[in-house]
């Protein structure tokens, strides 16, 4: 078999099976696909409008690819997202806080509920399905109890921040990029990512090498619930007035976010900025999906479907490539040498 | 260990036995582009021990993989006993005959003694009702005192082999086939086992036996098949050829000398003792005292289970102990591998799937792995530097790969651990503990890690070697340590380390109570109450009685017959939805759509079961509906191989998509009839609560007793092994998938008669009752155990507890914050208990 073959071959397979590649393509065919399917629909009003939601999906997505980083899947995002909206909205206007203080509270609330999944998990042993599903219930229960059953409004300086632009750019993309950036940037190549990945592909060889793998554990889930808050006080802000229970359809997206970007959900080897990316796909695709005129509860199927598609493409490519080059093989093997 | 310079003999010619039991001819098989076997023959005549020998990797376990049924070859013919064996099926090669002990035994950890023996023979001279009596008989032969209706989890790893290798015999084979079944059995038991082969071998009985141990195989064997590279290299007899020569044969070249010089003889060992170890005690080792010098390497050896492992890997900081460890001079505290390894001490565990290595990760990344900071500047990992250090690690140590970035999972087990000793290497070990070394590792990788665990000790580290090889230890070590019922009880230094010596002062060390220590199930009945399946349950119905006590006693309108009505009915549809949930559970899956599924279900009948519509209809189409979900769910869960969690998740919002598709607003008023009949009720106690108690019934009833149950379990509890003693691990799940839908439609039924409108939003809330109900029940959520009785009761307990906020006055917040803390309370309580059953 010669190289160059060989090499185009193993880059098909790898654009077909994971790896960030594979989404980067992904989103630039739907963005070239756009303006053809729905005319005006890349326009810079169109745009604006898509790009808050995607950022703070992003942001949503990061904290998700840290949880399924280390082997777990993190159901409580919507109690998360909506514990960051409550704070720093309620506490202000119900609670007399000062709005900068507020938000703090927006962004470690989430961060210390992530402790307390993270004890449950490393110290009790409860699986992280079961911990962080009570837990969503729980934080449900503490955003109803802190708003007092009504939402509040933002504060208008949160709200006019998570509108204005920056160099032409939203704010609310500008806090994405950042943040999307330096977890990727520690998650892929600092050593404390380094062993975040190896306590998620094992924990018990990570503790052999001596690594702290309950103190990994636990930074994995504050910081995710630390990126919650960031992602729950952004979309409080735009929102002006966000329902109490906001978060509820950002659980299957930050999902199939961390899918798409190619994070497998065994654990083990992640890529926050991926998911990012495939955070930026997903809300285009729904954008799109809009401008078609669909509702918002067909676009629920159509999530559901795009997110099963992946994971499917994920099982049966690679099964595919394998009968493709089993056939290869035998052919080599047929003729005669 | 060397071989002499002899000629090998040349393969005899046998003469055709007269009737063959198993033959195999032409065997080909590959995995992707590597080549396991190629056109290899094998034939056992009746009557004969024919032994299998090879290196790791030579192909004797995927080549009895295929005998067995377990693997489809690509080419060639299986005979059994005349029989060809057409498909790859465990359950026809049983059937013909053939049964096999693994060198990974297919028990099921979930399930008992007894359920594993009648499971494993396919119900061949049992079912599940005599499974007890039957297994303790086909157990007593070995004088280990199993009990048939302990849990397999709970019982040390050789009763394991135990079980499997009295598994294979109860099915009275023609042909037996034992893959290593001696690596974890005493010699008490190796001599039990041989005695039993020549038994069943006298009756004309075939016996395949591979094994590492070749003065083993000389001693059972009539005829030795060798095996290298995945082909046959030649059929002796056993009277006819030496050990040294079968050695030269596996290996396929003269070995030269094995082991390094002794640092002891060559005078390397420092005077400075690196590593000292004063009166440490932990649970399976009491007040071991030794130290090791600088250069030295001290072996530590015993029959196993008599501590010596948990003494190792306590120094290492992986198991609690008390006592004192000194390292260069310094003490260093217990418990903590990360204190351990900051104080210069560094481990090589012996499992390295699970505990050496980092699987998927690059031999590269491998490498340094534990030595990071040296790779990095200012915290950041430079990939450069990393690949270089893996270079050299590579050269140095001679590790075959492809390159430094392959994934070390496609290594052979030699290279793999060669990549955990660069690590080690790398790591600048002042002591260092190598667990089994060389177990699973291949003659020509053993001689290379035999030298680099030398020449670390030569760079002025103490090395702690244990091993259950004595010519290892022989070889090896300058002193030996042997370590019985957690006591140091004899130590062997200089000449006196020899072979006989090490096995002669472990033996009679132990020849009293050979097994003394490695006995730990005898736990007192409360502790076996707990951690029995049933447990949650009686827990349950306490926690009830209680919650109704308190809350009847703030009002008194609770013990109301229309509360209690109320109550019950509505605990119905959580029991059948709970009960749903964990069928699914019990294989190994999950179900987070049966919420939705129920709203949908609710909203598809809410067209038709109306005033004035067809009620027959409408019940049709939501009895389709739920196993037509349950169907895609299960196929895309069990056939396509999903991820549970993730494929019902997406048809969670699937579904809420649907029913909010279908109706947008509440509509449909539920006609009067249905409702009536539906809310029927006996005396106080509604029709529904019944139904679905006696369906949990028969559900328990059915796990525990039929073979269906039983597939359930094992599903479970091990796939993998379940699917290799012939249970159809997917068809199982999908009908469990399946079957969940059908109890999910009962629920909505009780659901839409309960609300009155077409409306899906009530039902979401049920995907986390479900799960509560099911974590309740104290259901592991890793499969293959639980109680449809826990169920029962835990579907009542959370009904009560939703049904009680109102009657003690709680703010609204906590109909939300109520059911997330139980279900927080639940995992934390039942996962003490389950682990209570471990300790």
């Amino acid at each position: 078999m010669d190289t160059t073959t060989s090499t185009v071959r193993e880059l098909g397979r790898r654009l077909l099976t994971a790896g960030p590649a594979t989404i980067v393509i992904a989103t630039a065919l739907l963005f070239g696909l756009s303006p053809l399917v729905a005319p005006g629909s890349l326009g810079s009003a169109p745009l604006l409008s898509m790009l808050p939601f995607a950022a703070v999906l992003a942001i949503a997505a990061a904290g998700q690819t840290l949880v399924v980083q280390q082997r777990g899947l993190d159901l409580s995002v919507p109690g998360m997202l909506a514990l960051g909206a409550v704070l720093c909205t309620a506490l202000p206007q119900q609670h007399g806080w000062p709005l900068a203080l507020a938000v703090v509270a927006g962004v470690l609330g989430p961060a210390a509920a992530g402790l307390v999944t993270g004890v449950l998990v490393t110290r009790f042993g409860v699986i992280p399905l079961i911990a962080t599903l009570g837990l969503n219930a729980v934080l449900l229960g503490v955003v109803f109890a802190v708003a007092d059953g009504t939402p509040a409004g933002a504060a208008p300086a949160l709200n006019q921040f998570a509108l204005e632009r920056t160099l032409g750019v939203p704010n609310t993309v500008l806090v994405a990029v950042v943040i999307v950036g330096v977890v990727g940037l520690v998650v892929g190549r600092s050593t404390s990512g380094r062993r975040l990945t190896a306590v998620g592909v094992s924990p018990r060889a990570a503790e052999v090498i001596g690594i702290r793998v309950g103190r990994y554990q636990l930074l994995a889930y504050v910081s995710a619930g630390a990126c919650y808050g960031v992602a729950g006080v952004l979309l409080a802000g735009y929102t002006k007035t966000p329902p109490l229970f906001l978060g509820d359809s950002y659980l299957l997206p930050t999902v199939a976010a961390v899918v798409l970007g190619g994070t497998a959900l065994t654990g083990g080897v992640a890529s926050v900025v991926a998911s990012g990316v495939a955070a930026l796909f997903l809300t285009q695709l729904g954008q799109l999906l809009r401008a078609l005129g669909w509702s918002d509860s067909r676009q629920l199927i159509a999530q559901a479907a795009v997110l099963l598609v992946v994971v499917l493409a994920r099982v049966v490519v690679p099964l595919a490539v394998e009968v493709w080059r089993r056939r290869a093989v035998d052919r080599a093997v047929a003729v005669p040498a | 260990m060397t071989v002499r310079e002899e000629p090998a003999p040349s393969p005899r010619t046998t003469p055709a036995p007269v009737s063959h039991a198993l033959e195999l001819r032409g065997i080909g098989k590959r995995f992707g582009v590597v080549t396991a076997l190629a056109d290899v023959d094998l034939t056992v005549a009746c009557g004969e021990v024919h032994a299998l020998v090879g290196e790791n990797g030579a192909g004797k376990s995927t080549l009895m993989a295929i005998a067995s049924g377990a693997l489809a070859a690509d080419q060639g013919r299986i005979v059994i006993l005349g029989e060809e064996l057409a498909d790859a099926s465990p359950d026809r090669a049983r059937e013909l005959g053939l049964a096999i002990v693994r060198q990974h035994p297919a028990l099921l950890p979930d399930l008992t003694v007894a359920e594993n023996m009648v499971l494993g023979v396919g119900f061949a001279a049992s079912g599940v009702r005599g499974a007890v009596s039957w297994s303790r008989e086909q157990l007593a032969p070995w004088g280990m005192e199993i009990d048939p209706r302990a849990r397999v989890r709970d019982l040390p790893i050789e009763q394991w082999f135990v079980i499997e290798i009295a598994k294979a015999l109860a099915l009275r084979p023609k042909v037996l086939v034992l893959d290593e079944p001696t690596e974890h059995l005493s010699l008490d038991e190796v001599r039990l086992l041989f005695r039993r082969l020549r038994e069943i071998v006298a009756d004309g009985t075939a016996v395949v036996y591979i094994s590492h141990r070749i003065p083993e195989v000389k001693e059972i064997a009539d005829r030795i098949t060798v095996l290298r590279d995945g082909r046959t290299r030649g059929v002796y007899d056993a009277a006819t050829v030496s050990e040294d020569q079968v050695v030269e044969l596996v290996v396929g070249r003269a070995l030269e000398t094995v082991f390094p010089p002794k640092g002891s003889v060559v005078g390397t060992v420092g005077s400075r003792e690196q590593l000292v170890v004063e009166g440490l005690s932990g649970e399976r080792f009491h007040d071991v005292s030794f130290s090791v010098r600088a250069g030295e390497v001290v072996g530590l050896a015993g029959v196993q289970g008599n501590g010596q492992a948990e003494l190792l890997r306590a120094i290492a900081g992986l198991e609690p102990s008390r006592g004192t460890v000194f390292v260069d001079g310094r003490p260093v505290s217990r418990g903590s591998t990360a204190v351990a390894r900051r104080a210069g001490v560094v481990h090589v565990p012996a499992d390295r799937h699970e505990e050496g290595l980092f699987l998927p990760l690059s031999v590269a990344d491998n490498v340094v792995a534990a030595t990071l900071g040296r790779v990095s500047t200012a915290g950041l990992v430079r990939d450069r530097a990393v690949d270089a250090r893996a270079e050299e690690q590579r050269a140095a140590l001679g590790i075959k790969t492809p390159s430094v970035g392959t994934p070390v999972a496609s290594l052979s087990g030699g290279n793999q651990q060669k990549v955990v000793m660069a690590r080690t290497v790398l790591a600048d070990p002042d002591v260092l503990l190598a667990e089994e070394p060389t177990q699973g590792v291949d003659a020509g990788a053993r001689v290379d890690i035999y030298g680099i665990l030398r020449s670390i000790a030569d760079t002025g580290a103490a090395v702690v070697v244990l091993s259950s090889d004595g010519v290892e230890l022989e070889g090896l070590c300058d002193r030996v340590l042997i370590v019985s019922r957690g006591h140091v009880v004899k130590e062997l230094t200089g000449a006196e380390v020899t072979e006989e010596a090490i096995a002669h002062a472990a033996l009679t060390a132990t020849t009293v109570r050979a097994r003394a220590e490695s006995a730990p199930d005898r736990r007192s009945g409360w502790r076996r109450l707990a951690g029995g399946d049933h447990a949650p349950a009686a827990v349950l119905v306490g926690v009830m009685a209680l919650l109704g006590l308190v809350v009847g006693a703030q009002n008194a309108s609770y013990f109301s017959s229309f509360n209690v009505y109320n109550l019950l009915f509505m605990a119905a549809p959580l029991v059948l939805v709970g009960a749903a949930q964990h069928l699914v559970v019990l294989t190994g899956g999950i179900d987070l759509s049966v919420g939705p599924q129920m709203g949908l279900l609710v909203v598809v009948g809410s067209f038709w079961v109306v005033d004035g519509g067809n009620p027959a209809v409408g019940l049709l189409l939501m009895a389709l509906t739920g196993l037509g979900i349950g169907l895609v769910n299960g196929v895309l869960v069990a056939v396509l191989g999903i991820d549970a969690v993730v494929a019902t998740l997406a048809v969670f919002m699937a579904l809420q998509g649907l029913y909010l598709t279908l109706r947008e607003v509440p509509g449909g008023i539920v006609a009067e009839g249905l409702s009536t009949q539906v809310m029927a009720r006996i005396g106080p106690l509604p029709v529904a609560i019944l139904g679905a108690a006696v369906a949990a019934l028969a559900l328990e009833v059915a796990l525990r007793r039929t073979r269906w149950g039983l597939a359930l379990r094992a599903t479970g509890s091990r796939r993998e092994a379940a699917e290799n003693i012939g249970v159809r691990t997917v068809r199982v799940q999908l009908g469990a998938y399946v079957l969940a839908g059908a109890l999910t439609f009962a629920a909505s039924v009780l659901l839409m008669a309960q609300i009155g409108i077409g409306d899906g939003r009530p039902g979401v809330g049920y995907t986390l009752s479900s799960i509560t109900v099911v974590v309740l029940a104290g259901a592991s959520v890793f499969g293959g155990r639980g109680s449809f009785v826990g169920v029962l009761a835990a579907g009542l307990l959370v009904q009560q507890l939703l049904s009680a906020s109102p009657f003690l006055q709680l703010p609204q917040a906590w109909s939300y914050l109520l059911p997330g803390l139980v279900i927080l309370a639940a995992a934390v309580l039942f996962g003490r208990l389950q682990h209570a059953r471990k300790a």
